[in-house]
């Protein structure tokens, strides 16, 4: 698979008369992503990016609440393919880091043996692993889902403007899987998030990001308001964190220029944190240089 | 309660990955229990269109969004209002001498009724108690104790003072003013523990309720606050000067640390500065610097560095200098700026003798500056 490949999908039929998401539509979202993402079939997609006994933590971003965290459909659409093309149910888990603001933004928490799960760093038994990891500018200590749980990690975050980093996507989501986040939002959040991206209790197990755009907050972010959250209806696929982020920040761009507001770097809040991360090697920034894939689905 | 409660859920208790899988059969109950926390509305903050606010507690001026918290983690906005999540959440309690504060010209050989919350407003990377200042509350372990409750806790238990120590106690303000006020009323006395990163505002009021402040000064560049502390320098400076200009005990305290903070101009230019801006009488302890949290890559500071830094300030004009963590050391005790002869004995966190009476030196009388009764 290339690396600096975006994938976006779009559905418009995505959201019910009631507002929210058809899982049906959203599942033939994700299996078109990944098969545009791998240009071959989902299972190859599958194949490719994950072995089948790899335990799968899916990191969604649910601190906004229902309106404006990680969808559940989406989660739940995502765990329901990965175990369609050959991961085992009981070996995925949604998380974030904590289990109310999971509750708080739509998901049913879930300890099933056998199924998909569904909790917090903070439940029970978890909580994060006891040694720091001191990482460049970075000193944290990692979600247990993210250091002993998972093997293989999915970013699948939800796409908001973010007061302090510019943009909060893929990278900014792992701040979810460390103890200390509100440690790293200084200097609009660079270069920190892109160091705890770095990390290798993150770096070693992404494997891929997905945002989710069905609703995108482009102004005032990263809490919710409606008046600048947008029903774009997509969902945005990358192996390239850095480029995902990057096509991400440019869907804002395009909302906010449509809604006549200035853009993010005239409101000297840019997402820095891109820059930094391609200076670090981890994907590309220049949305010249990365080949975005945009597809519409019934 | 230890000093040093153990992060939440780091135990891991009944969980084991084993076969591969952690086992969560039978533990829903648990899933997102309620975290011990307050929900008392802030002081200090101003609320903005749109659900945001600016906290005005800190110089870090921190504006969360709705459901963000400040850089503290210990303060949210809620719907546009912001609360404190730590009022009388207690994550560490002990009663312990004066001297371990330290504080040489209070109360010596007494001791403080000591607590803290979660949380702090800088991130120091040689922090000594990360395990608790460097969480957010829900990750540490907290109990209960309402302002009443400490001070008189604090007078059942033959404490003279309350410490408001081991974290940060600007990021639970609320709560040590109240229990401040409430302490003073049974005539039990108030200190505080800081790192001095608060706004003039707030410390005014504090001041107006606690008797004695120990400002932890980490160094004395702006460069050295910025890449070691994740503050800044000035901010702590004016809050030195404050506590200065008012009624309240000001002590300092510097941690050494071997080549990040321990160049002799320096530590010359910061006497010079102390001398001359909150007096020549302040207390400066030089302590020493052990490897912890994010710095383990540096040796414990050499005994000959501290005693270099104490001389150096002895030159400069400060009267009382003092070394801290190294036990028996001379440094330790108090000397008559007059006569030399010791009139606090110390080792450790022990008093070997006090020889003051009414606050002068036993020999020739002259006058000890401090709180001695």
């Amino acid at each position: 698979m290339a690396g600096a490949r975006v994938v976006i999908v779009k559905s418009s039929t995505v959201w019910t008369p009631s507002g929210d998401p058809d899982p049906a539509v959203v599942s033939r979202m994700l299996g078109r992503g990944f098969a545009l993402l791998a240009e071959g079939t989902e299972a190859a997609a599958a194949a490719a990016l994950f072995r089948p006994d790899d335990r799968v933590g899916i990191k969604v971003n649910a601190i906004g609440g229902r309106a404006i965290s990680t969808r559940p459909e989406v989660a739940l659409a995502l765990a329901g393919w990965l175990a369609r093309n050959g991961l085992m149910e009981k070996n995925l888990f949604i998380w974030d880091r904590t289990t109310r603001e999971l509750r708080d933004a739509g998901y049913t928490p879930s300890a099933a043996r056998n199924g998909v799960k569904v909790f917090g760093t903070d439940a029970d038994g978890v909580g994060y692993g006891p040694d720091l990891v001191s990482h460049l500018g970075v000193g944290s200590l990692f979600s247990k889902i993210q250091t002993e749980f998972a093997t293989a990690s999915i970013s699948l975050a939800i796409l908001k403007d973010h007061g302090l980093a510019g943009v909060t996507a893929g990278m900014k989501n792992y701040f979810g899987a460390i103890h200390n986040p509100n440690k790293y939002h200084d200097f609009h959040c660079n270069p920190f998030v892109a160091e705890v991206f770095d990390a290798p209790p993150v770096k070693a197990r992404h494997r891929l990001s997905i945002l989710d755009a069905l609703v995108v907050q482009f102004h005032k972010g990263p809490s919710y308001h409606a008046r600048w959250a947008n029903k774009y209806g997509g969902l945005v696929f990358s192996l390239d964190p850095v480029a995902a982020d990057t096509i991400g920040w440019t869907l804002i761009e395009r909302l906010r220029a449509a809604a006549g507001l200035p853009t993010l770097g005239e409101e000297g809040r840019a997402p820095e944190y891109l820059a930094t991360a391609e200076k670090m090697g981890l994907g590309r920034a220049d949305p010249a240089a990365i080949e975005t894939v945009e597809e519409v689905v019934a | 309660m230890n000093r040093r409660s153990f992060l939440r859920g780091t135990a891991g208790a009944g969980l084991a990955l084993g076969a591969g899988l952690p086992s969560l059969g039978g533990r829903l109950a648990a899933l997102g229990a309620a975290p011990n926390l307050s929900h008392v509305e802030a002081r200090y903050y101003v609320k903005l269109p749109d659900r945001e606010i600016e906290c005005r507690l800190c110089p870090r001026l921190c504006r969360p969004g709705d459901k963000e918290r400040g850089y503290c983690g210990v303060r949210e906005n809620i719907g546009g209002t912001y609360y404190t999540l730590v009022y009388g959440k207690v994550c560490s309690l002990n009663v312990d001498p004066i001297e371990k504060k330290p504080f040489f010209h209070v109360l010596p050989g007494t001791s403080a009724l000591s607590l803290a919350t979660a949380g702090c407003n800088v991130n120091c990377k040689f922090c000594q108690n990360w395990e608790i200042s460097q969480v957010r509350p829900e990750q540490v372990e907290s109990s209960d104790l309402s302002p009443e409750a400490a001070a008189s806790q604090a007078a059942e238990a033959g404490c003279p003072s309350i410490a408001y120590t081991y974290t940060e106690p600007t990021v639970f303000f609320e709560y040590m003013y109240d229990t401040a006020v409430r302490a003073k009323r049974r005539g039990v006395r108030n200190v505080v523990v800081t790192a001095g990163h608060i706004n003039p505002e707030p410390l005014a009021d504090l001041l107006s309720v606690v008797d004695a402040v120990k400002v932890d000064l980490k160094g004395f560049s702006k460069e050295f606050y910025a890449e070691y502390v994740r503050g800044d320098l000035k901010p702590v400076l004016e809050t030195i000067r404050a506590v200065a200009r008012s009624k309240v005990w000001l002590e300092i305290v510097v941690l050494v640390i071997p080549t990040l903070n321990d160049r002799i101009d320096l530590i010359r230019d910061m006497s010079r500065w102390i001398r001359s801006e909150a007096g020549d009488h302040v207390p400066v302890h030089f302590t020493r610097f052990q490897p912890m949290y994010l710095i383990k890559n540096l040796p414990p500071t050499p005994v000959s560095t501290l005693e270099a830094a104490r001389q150096v300030a002895l030159d400069e004009g400060l009267r009382f200098v003092y070394v801290g963590n190294v036990p028996g050391h001379e440094g330790e005790n108090t000397y008559c700026p007059s006569c030399g002869s010791v009139v606090v004995a110390r080792v450790g966190y022990s008093i070997g003798a006090i020889r003051l009476k009414k606050g002068k030196c036993e020999k020739c009388g002259t006058p000890i500056p401090g709180i001695w009764a």
